[in-house]
């Protein structure tokens, strides 16, 4: 899984920690998440989502 | 709404931290005791190990405390859904292997393994089941999950 986080976030000119605090989780779940090594649950990629003003899809790429 | 849920989050991360730092207190007070009454008996080894998990400890328990405070004064939360499936996952994985610890400290007891009395195997096998949880947290707190 790939995702658009870290770039979205630079462009709302966002820390991680900022993000971190608008979707309630620690900011350790954020590097994860920004790494791809973190499947979020279904409530925190719409939180995500709706923080970085974008939908899941465009957010969580999944390769095959 | 949201307001309530962020107040709630705060009183629940506080509760932790709170219950954290009383587990802390109550494990190194044991520690130390141990630790002194292994010395009054001469026993220095356990008089040292005893010591040094009390300190193990105590410096464990400093550390989530500030990283805690520091968390909640920056409005972040103690505990995510990530951190609980970590801990979720490494709780399984060390309860699992430790029943063969168990079965492997039952089997060698008297022949290889010489405790001293029922206490001392408890204890060494609570302290090896903490242990386990210790490295498996650590695993899967780098691992992709």
């Amino acid at each position: 899984m790939r995702t658009r986080i870290k770039e979205l976030r630079a462009r709302h000119n966002l820390t991680q920690e900022d993000l971190a605090r608008k979707v309630g989780v620690r900011r350790e779940t954020i590097v994860f998440l920004e790494k791809g090594k973190y499947n979020p649950s279904l409530q925190l990629a719409h939180d995500v989502a709706k923080a970085l003003d974008s939908t899941i899809d465009e957010i969580f790429i999944f390769e095959d | 709404m949201v307001l309530n849920m962020k107040e709630k989050q705060e009183r629940h991360g506080l509760l932790r931290l709170i219950a954290i730092i009383v587990v802390s207190i109550c494990v190194i007070v044991t520690g130390a005791f141990f630790s002194l009454n292994a010395f009054m008996k001469g026993d220095i080894t356990g008089a040292v190990l005893g010591g040094l998990i009390a300190l193990i400890i105590l410096a464990f328990a400093i550390l989530v405390f500030v990283r805690g405070q520091e968390d909640m004064k920056n409005g972040l939360p103690l505990q995510d859904e990530r951190s609980r499936r970590v801990m979720e996952k490494a709780a399984a994985k060390a309860f699992y292997v430790s029943l063969y610890l168990l079965l492997a400290i039952g089997f060698l007891s008297d022949d290889i393994i010489k405790f001293r009395d029922v206490s001392q195997a408890t204890s060494i096998a609570v302290g090896c089941m903490a242990l386990l949880l210790l490295i498996f947290w650590a695993y899967y707190n780098r691992k992709e999950i």
